[in-house]
């Protein structure tokens, strides 16, 4: 778990807490992400993942407790340079959240394009450069979200994200909707995009296939707090019995 | 001791609702001041206005142009039987003209545009927050405001001016129709008097309130549609209450704009 101790800390939770009401979803959250390292989260629907991922990327605000990224306190932080941070990181949400008013390319290079000032021949040859290492085929680049299948929304969220080799990426549940072969084949996608820029990636899942060839590390969110983390390896041996109960319903050993 | 209990209920009930209104309220205005100040700051999306124009405005043209042109013809009608002992050109065409340019027109045009164009802002926009694409759009380096509202209200400023300015000219003919054909006026006379009373005063009025209503209508359509939350439901709900008191807000400010004129 420590081995990674020596590189530089990309995201740092410290002692993060949040309720909505009287409800409290998570309590007393602390983890390290790693420079190169690919940090899975788990947990049973409803857990508080996805509203982690929410504090971590500013569009909730935690009631107690701090969140670093690349060493820069994100709590409080003045939003213009909240937004430059957030420039570098590629995002996918959970339901793709895709503009359904744009057409696929268009979603794709949305970021890049307004950075970087491409004119719309240079975006849409880089839009079909990414979805080709996707799966996915030209066709797709004219159409509208809403004229793809959910498969396909999901994957061209993650050319978004991807778009632009940003260092950090989180992935709120990637395969998630997806065929096995298309799942494994964004998992390979997102291994290699951690290994190609040398970036760090956290990606929220319930697909214990998934974890096991994507992460460097994982932990669990249950009652509101991490209850157990460790390597892969160490997940497939652990006696936590809801981690148990998922591997029982995927049997990941299949796939490594 | 049951009916003090029952009296306080009903009173925190009611307190409590007037602090949800005054919330509300204040949240509104925040979000006016937010929205009119990203109008203002660069980078302007002036493809997007542009859409919004066409959208606003020139979609917008028949079902304004009918709504005024058959108010237009009514409104002769009804001032010819109104009136029988006054039945001339003059009175006609002025009751035609003074109606349509100061309240028919302004209003008619509003309320046909809240109708369509809020109601279709607020869906889209409620539709982009339910489905996390504002959220998205804020982690991709682009201003929600700025992207998304800010377009809309510099269009709807524009083109409900131009609306109602042509919505107003509809409604004329409309009468006017009514008046050569219907009634056998003159049209000469008709025409005359139609011209000299018009009066700059009642243009300006006309276009000061169009200009105000289309704030109204998307401020109002914006802020319902950005705040909005419980999925499907809550979309349904942004879309209804952003006419309705789109709606509301146009009938008391038009009253309000003419006591400030004419008053």
């Amino acid at each position: 778990m420590e081995n990674k101790s020596n590189n530089k800390i990309i995201i740092e939770v410290k002692n993060l807490t949040k309720s909505f009401n009287e409800t409290m979803v998570l309590n007393d959250i602390n983890f390290k992400l790693f420079e190169g390292e690919s940090l899975a989260i788990i947990g049973a629907s409803g857990s508080g993942k996805s509203v982690l991922l929410k504090n971590i990327i500013g569009l909730l605000s935690p009631d107690k407790g701090s969140i670093k990224i690349n060493n820069l306190e994100m709590v409080g932080l003045k939003r213009s340079v909240k937004e430059k941070i957030l420039l570098d990181l590629g995002i996918t949400f959970q339901h793709g959240a895709l503009f359904d008013s744009l057409q696929n390319w268009e979603n794709i290079v949305f970021k890049v394009k307004n950075k970087e000032k491409l004119t719309d021949k240079d975006a849409k040859e880089l839009a079909l450069s990414i979805i080709k290492r996707l799966g996915l085929n030209s066709e797709i680049l004219d159409l509208y979200p809403s004229e793809i299948s959910g498969g396909m929304q999901k994957r061209v969220a993650i050319a978004r994200a991807i778009c632009g080799n940003p260092k950090v990426l989180l992935f709120d549940e990637p395969t998630s909707g997806l065929d096995p072969v298309t799942g494994s084949l964004i998992d390979k996608l997102i291994k290699s995009a951690v290994k190609t820029v040398g970036g760090s990636a956290i990606t929220i899942t319930h697909d214990m296939a998934s974890v096991c060839k994507v992460a460097d590390k994982v932990i669990l969110i249950d009652k509101q707090t991490i209850s157990w983390s460790g390597t892969p390896k160490e997940m497939l041996k652990t006696d936590n019995a809801q981690i148990k109960d998922f591997i029982k319903s995927t049997n990941p050993k299949l796939f490594i | 001791m049951n009916l003090i209990n029952s009296i306080f209920k009903i009173c925190g009930t009611i307190g409590q609702k007037f602090l949800k209104f005054l919330s509300n309220i204040g949240h509104f205005f925040i979000f006016f001041i937010t929205a009119i100040f990203w109008i203002f700051r660069p980078p302007w999306y002036f493809k997007k206005i542009f859409y919004q124009i066409i959208d606003i405005g020139y979609f917008s043209l028949p079902v304004v142009g009918l709504t005024t042109f058959f108010s237009g013809m009514v409104l002769a009608l009804q001032t010819y039987n109104g009136f029988s002992e006054l039945n001339n050109e003059t009175t006609v065409a002025r009751v035609v003209l003074t109606s349509i340019t100061r309240e028919l027109g302004p209003v008619l045009t509003g309320l046909m545009v809240a109708g369509r164009i809020g109601a279709k802002m607020a869906a889209e926009i409620a539709t982009m927050r339910v489905t996390e694409q504002i959220d998205a759009l804020g982690t991709l380096g682009t201003r929600p405001m700025q992207y998304l509202i800010a377009p809309k209200i510099i269009a709807s400023l524009i083109c409900i001016p131009v609306l109602v300015l042509l919505g107003n000219t509809i409604g004329i003919l409309g009468g006017y129709i009514i008046a050569i054909f219907k009634l056998e006026f003159n049209p000469s006379i008709y025409l005359y008097a139609t011209v000299e009373y018009l009066q700059w005063i009642d243009i300006i009025q006309g276009t000061v309130k169009a200009a105000i209503f289309g704030l109204i209508i998307s401020m109002v359509s914006c802020y319902f549609g950005f705040n909005a939350t419980k999925g499907a439901e809550g979309v349904g709900y942004a879309t209804t209450a952003s006419v309705v008191i789109s709606s509301v807000m146009i009938l008391t400010s038009t009253y309000i704009i003419t006591a400030l004129f004419f008053g």
